[in-house]
């Protein structure tokens, strides 16, 4: 086993993003020299963090990489990573778990956006809140998440798995405004309220466990499951997902 | 001494009129012919109200400097600067734009244009269903049926309706204005609304709705739609895809109404799925109504550069695109920026506060003209010459036609272009000898 604690410097500048996608456990198998970015200038991983590695291990499986201190601003944390473990302690910054392919991502604090962009296998467990984008594509691109298992103990922002194309997302509290947009497969599961869900979906399960406000008039209800209202859906482009909400809002405004 | 100058391109909106006529007296502008007031103003409001020289604040004061003291600040800031933000670029021309990409590249700053505050969705949404598309001479002379979406067309580009839609004559119509019908979508009646064949009047926010229905009744599955969508009557929603399906050709403009409310690109991809879907039957095309008058040359000039149309961040040396992530909003909602150029455009009368306040303590160089909201927030303010008026230079209409301006007033003031090129020049020689 071996435990490798990266504790954050202060800063000069503690707004400015550090892009760190070499925070993955298999970098610090050896004493290879690590870069990150702060802003334009590319920096040594000590100069802005402390690091401290206890133990020594020739395989990333037994490797846990542990982030202290303000992290809220640093970026793409665990891009590409395939196995380990990560534990931020507090909040992250964008992009953490970017196309994730195996081992774990364990969140304290808030994730911000884009939490694991486009991953294909492995578990992100945040016990906070995640930003927008969780879970989904790169601008423009097809397919957002393809596997794996995504779980958010808070709520979610807006666009939370758009383009879920395989694996599943697990919301506990609420989500933002078109959660599951662009759906194409896997299931995405809000225990909490959501807005205008599963928008032009094509295939795959949404599960609304709270209230559904300004629901899409392009979903046909087929019955009931569970306590649950069916739809399937999205008419407009011949899908055919699921859609379960527990209650739909009936909101004059829109309805 | 009384002088008449034609054909003058009008560097207001994203029209970019090529049929002005300025009448000039005594070296001043003092007539301006066939401009819309809007283009009028822009022309007749010039005289006495450019600032004289660069201003620097200095304490409580601005004092004023020449312009080889406003390029040294310029330089030392922006080749010092961590993450600078280069913002703007829709009113200077694509000359400008190019060098201005270039510099990003150079100091590793972040180059937006305020299509990241306009139209930057309608581009989202291009990159993931396409566009499709045409020139404005195409919908003037063959379109028998317009949407205006979310655009107050009268008010906000006066002329589209005359020179390229309702009002102007068509090669293949015998009688245009009678043969066309003009819809109008909006959440509330504006006085574009008021020419519409068929004014549909939706709730606010209720864009995405309203476009997947009438998407479902093209499709034929219009028995799932409710009687009501988002405040419109589903007879009317079936009425509206009847007349669109019955076009000879189609085209729907569309504005910031749609493109900024919650949703943003979702709304735009869904307007362009459902004009993908009329293509089944007819001919429709879809295109945004840009804004000002050089803003879609940023788009081309970044996306030739770069690859990337707005919001392309060089702090690593090669170019990202993220909006969200890249664009100038955030990373000055976030406090990132460490210093800022903002060129020919006006972020402190349209940004949130959070935004004007972080200008505010950073370093900010603002190259305009005139003195303007952004002026209370920056450095250093360095005026130039106004391009359309005495300086000349490539701008893009919003069909994305390019067009030459043009230059027909002495000046004393440099162009941006020049003051651009010297800053390029000497932030490289600093990083060469380093």
């Amino acid at each position: 086993m071996m435990q490798v604690t990266l504790t954050m410097k202060p800063r000069a500048k503690p707004f400015l993003p550090i892009e760190a996608e070499m925070i993955v456990p298999m970098n610090f198998i050896g004493s290879r020299e690590l870069f990150v970015w702060e802003g334009n200038k590319k920096r040594r991983l000590e100069d802005v963090f402390t690091v401290r590695k206890e133990g020594n291990v020739n395989s990333p499986e037994n490797i846990v990489v542990i982030l202290r201190g303000d992290t809220g601003r640093v970026k793409r944390v665990g891009e590409y990573m395939s196995s380990g473990i990560i534990t931020i302690e507090g909040d992250i910054g964008m992009h953490c778990g970017n196309f994730m392919r195996g081992g774990n991502i364990v969140i304290h604090g808030n994730a911000d956006g884009w939490l694991g962009r486009e991953m294909r296998a492995g578990s992100i467990l945040c016990h906070g809140n995640a930003g927008d984008y969780c879970g989904s594509g790169y601008r423009g691109e097809k397919r957002g998440m393809r596997g794996g298992k995504i779980e958010i103990m808070g709520d979610a922002g807006d666009y939370l798995g758009e383009y879920l194309t395989g694996g599943e997302i697990h919301v506990h509290g609420n989500a933002g405004m078109f959660a599951g947009a662009e759906m194409r497969g896997g299931t995405l599961k809000i225990d909490g309220d959501v807005r205008i869900p599963a928008a032009n979906m094509s295939k795959g399960t949404c599960i609304i466990g709270g209230v559904a406000h300004e629901m899409l008039p392009t979903f046909e209800k087929t019955g009931e499951k569970n306590g649950m209202v069916v739809f399937h859906g999205d008419v407009a482009n011949k899908g055919k997902g699921e859609l379960m909400i527990r209650q739909v809002q009936e909101n004059s405004a829109l309805q | 001494m009384e002088d008449k100058i034609r054909h003058v391109i009008c560097p207001y909106c994203g029209c970019l009129c090529d049929d002005i006529l300025i009448e000039m007296t005594g070296g001043e502008i003092s007539g301006v012919e066939n401009a819309c007031t809007l283009g009028a103003r822009k022309f007749l409001d010039d005289a006495g109200n450019r600032l004289k020289g660069p201003i620097m604040r200095k304490g409580d004061e601005w004092v004023d400097i020449s312009y080889e003291e406003a390029i040294d600040y310029a330089v030392k800031v922006l080749s010092e600067a961590d993450r600078p933000l280069l913002y703007g670029w829709s009113g200077c021309m694509t000359e400008t734009q190019a060098i201005g990409a270039h510099l990003a590249e150079l100091i590793g700053g972040i180059v937006d244009s305020t299509t990241s505050v306009c139209h930057g969705p309608s581009i989202l949404a291009i990159q993931e269903v396409g566009h499709p598309g045409c020139t404005l001479g195409q919908v003037k002379n063959r379109a028998d049926t317009i949407i205006y979406w979310g655009s107050n067309t009268i008010e906000a580009h006066p002329r589209h309706l005359s020179r390229y839609t309702n009002y102007a004559d068509a090669y293949f119509f015998h009688n245009a204005f009678r043969e066309r019908k003009v819809i109008v979508v909006d959440v509330r009646k504006t006085v574009t609304a008021e020419i519409a064949t068929e004014f549909v009047q939706i709730d606010q926010g209720g864009d995405y709705h309203v476009l997947s229905a009438l998407r479902a009744i093209i499709r034929e599955r219009g028995g799932v739609i409710p009687d009501m969508v988002a405040g419109v009557p589903k007879a009317q929603l079936i009425r509206v895809a009847e007349i669109c399906r019955q076009a000879k050709f189609g085209a729907l403009f569309f504005g910031v109404g749609i493109t900024m409310t919650g949703g943003k690109y979702k709304n735009i991809r869904n307007a362009i799925e459902f004009i993908s879907e009329l293509n089944r039957y007819t001919k429709w095309t879809i295109s945004p109504m840009r804004g000002h008058s050089n803003v879609y040359g940023s788009n081309e000039v970044f996306t030739w550069i770069s690859g990337y149309p707005f919001a392309v961040d060089y702090s690593r040396g090669i170019a990202f695109y993220n909006p969200g992530e890249t664009t100038a909003v955030d990373i000055l909602a976030r406090k990132e920026a460490d210093a800022a150029l903002i060129m020919s455009s006006d972020p402190g009368a349209h940004f949130p506060r959070v935004c004007s306040e972080h200008l505010a303590r950073i370093p900010t160089i603002l190259f305009d003209p005139y003195p303007s909201a952004t002026t209370h927030l920056c450095t250093l303010q360095i005026p130039t010459a106004v391009n359309g008026i005495d300086a000349a230079g490539t701008a893009y209409r919003m069909d994305g036609i390019p067009i030459m301006t043009r230059r027909f007033m002495e000046t004393v003031y440099p162009t941006d272009t020049k003051l651009m090129q010297e800053i390029y020049d000497r932030i490289r020689k600093v990083k060469e000898d380093a």
